[in-house]
């Protein structure tokens, strides 16, 4: 498997297919004889933002480490062995409810969108 | 019945691409100045986009992945980002647009300016993406836009000269009068609204809210291969009828009650009813393609939980998105900016999206990883290789037509 073009920037979905977000970054762990080793998926617009570089990359890092309410909170991990296959998706082993949530939803959701009339309807 | 309703996503996408509301006036303004010698170009436009979105249905379909997703897993995230930007402000603007167009598809039944409608109709669409089905969305609205049928029927009744018209169609080129920089700005406008990208985009992404897998292949051939064929149709007689009746006037169009005018015409009032509806359901129809769409986008770049499937409260980003995109084209009309105008400015902002949306479906569509033995055959290759050179030709020449011909006012 070419980490680069078959896992990086992959959806990631849950044990039911629900999306959980893109693999944004990787964590690269090297063993006692220097071999470099993915031992998670990184997600989050803040890593996304350090890959992408530049001023415009700095800026969404920015403000996504602002979103997220603290300075020093690491990005979304998921260790590797949570992955249960990879096909068009990177797909898990386990239910999303069980992952933590992303800030940026959970702030707009309790914020903005279960304000408005209707927001827990099925349409 | 429920056949008819099974290509309603096809047509709804074609709406958005072919009558939208920039393309409504810029047919009807190709056919007054130029007789029907750009009808090649509709057809060359339909053909390109049957391809993409025949492909994009398929992978879509088969990997259940729509085509945002392969865009920044196949380019990157830079390059996607580029893309994300060029097509967002397109689709955003080119919803603004539409709300004004709904406006004034209003403003024809009612004589009430059309600016005072658009706050009405921002809330109007705000309320249908908010709450409705989108299965009644695209059935509502991709079956009511076909109420501009009436502009062929309408043909049929006008005293129109067969002989010169397929003189002009047979004989590709500008007329006395007009010269080749703005034909050949009239023919990039209208290829390029062809194959706009939010096209695959609403398209693939409606295709994930139908829940379609690989038995539902045949449902989106015939999605592509009908509801495009017609969109293109609809257009071609929005141009004829103009053709036949303003071009021996040597009249120009720049207004939509002016676009109404052949029906009304041939038909009378029930004619020029059925044009209004017909605007107003395929503006409204486009508003709702390019409002989603913007959702659609930033959400599949970014993976986060999107569509009219989930309860807003489970996709709270992706809804956020689509209301600040519908408060960004509200206030863009309230400038009381040309809502007509505006289209036709999008095209500038398409070219740097449309190569790098149709490189991506082309990739991928060759990708046994994603669709195993359904993997595109030497005729799909071949056009959408044909296609993407094209594509890469209009994008270079838009933006020089554009200031050479001063928007094809020269």
């Amino acid at each position: 498997m070419l980490i680069g073009f078959d896992l990086l920037d992959r959806q990631i979905l849950d044990r039911d297919g629900e999306p959980v977000g893109k693999v944004d970054d990787l964590e690269l762990t090297y063993d006692d004889t220097g071999t470099p080793h993915v031992t998670a998926l990184l997600l989050g617009q803040e890593v996304l933002g350090h890959r992408i570089g530049g001023t415009l990359g700095r800026w969404m890092a920015g403000t996504a480490r602002r979103l997220s309410g603290s300075a020093d909170r690491p990005p979304m991990r998921i260790p590797i062995d949570l992955i249960a296959a990879v096909d068009s998706a990177v797909n898990l082993s386990v239910h999303r409810d069980l992952l933590p949530d992303p800030p940026l939803e959970t702030w707009l959701r309790d914020h903005l969108i279960t304000r408005i009339p209707g927001a827990s309807h099925e349409s | 019945m429920k056949r008819i309703f099974a290509i309603a996503l096809g047509i709804l996408t074609a709406i958005g691409g072919f009558v939208d509301i920039g393309d409504i006036v810029a047919n009807a303004e190709a056919g007054a100045r130029f007789g029907i010698a750009h009808a090649w170009v509709l057809l060359v436009g339909v053909i390109g986009i049957c391809a993409y979105a025949e492909m994009s249905g398929r992978v879509t379909a088969v990997s259940g992945r729509p085509v945002f997703d392969l865009i920044r897993e196949r380019l990157g995230p830079r390059v996607a980002l580029a893309n994300l930007g060029g097509s967002l402000l397109v689709t955003v603007l080119t919803l603004g647009a539409e709300l004004g167009g709904v406006g004034l598809a209003l403003q024809l039944a009612t004589s009430v300016n059309y600016l005072l409608w658009v706050p009405v109709v921002g809330f109007v669409l705000w309320v249908a993406l908010w709450r409705a089905k989108f299965s009644v969305l695209e059935n509502v609205f991709g079956l009511t836009g076909m109420a501009l049928i009436v502009f062929v029927i309408a043909f049929f009744r006008l005293p129109a000269d067969y002989g010169s018209l397929w003189q002009q169609a047979s004989h590709p080129g500008p007329p006395t009068g007009e010269d080749w920089g703005t034909y050949w700005f009239f023919a990039v406008a209208l290829f390029a609204s062809a194959l706009t990208p939010y096209e695959v985009f609403f398209f693939s992404s409606g295709a994930v809210e139908e829940r379609w897998s690989t038995k539902d292949l045949l449902t989106s051939r015939i999605n592509v291969f009908v509801g495009f064929p017609l969109g293109g149709l609809l257009a071609f007689a929005i141009m004829l009828s103009a053709a036949t009746v303003f071009q021996p006037l040597s009249m120009s169009v720049d207004t939509l009650s002016q676009v109404a005018m052949p029906a009304a015409i041939a038909l009378g009032k029930l004619g020029l009813a059925a044009v209004i509806l017909g605007f107003f359901a395929a503006t409204f129809g486009a508003a709702m393609e390019t409002g989603l769409s913007a959702g659609y986008t930033v959400a599949q770049y970014l993976g986060w939980n999107w569509g009219k499937l989930r309860r807003p409260r489970d996709a709270a980003r992706f809804h956020t998105v689509v209301l600040v995109s519908i408060l960004v084209g509200v206030a863009i009309l309230m400038t009381t900016i040309d809502p007509i105008q505006l289209t036709e400015y999008t095209l500038v902002f398409s070219a740097v999206a449309l190569p790098l949306t149709y490189l991506p479906i082309l990739v991928v569509a060759n990708d046994r990883g994603y669709l195993g033995n359904r993997v595109n055959g030497r005729l799909a290759n071949t056009i959408g290789v044909t296609y993407l050179i094209i594509v890469l030709a209009a994008a270079t020449a838009a933006i020089p037509l554009m200031i050479i011909t001063r928007m094809g006012g020269g």
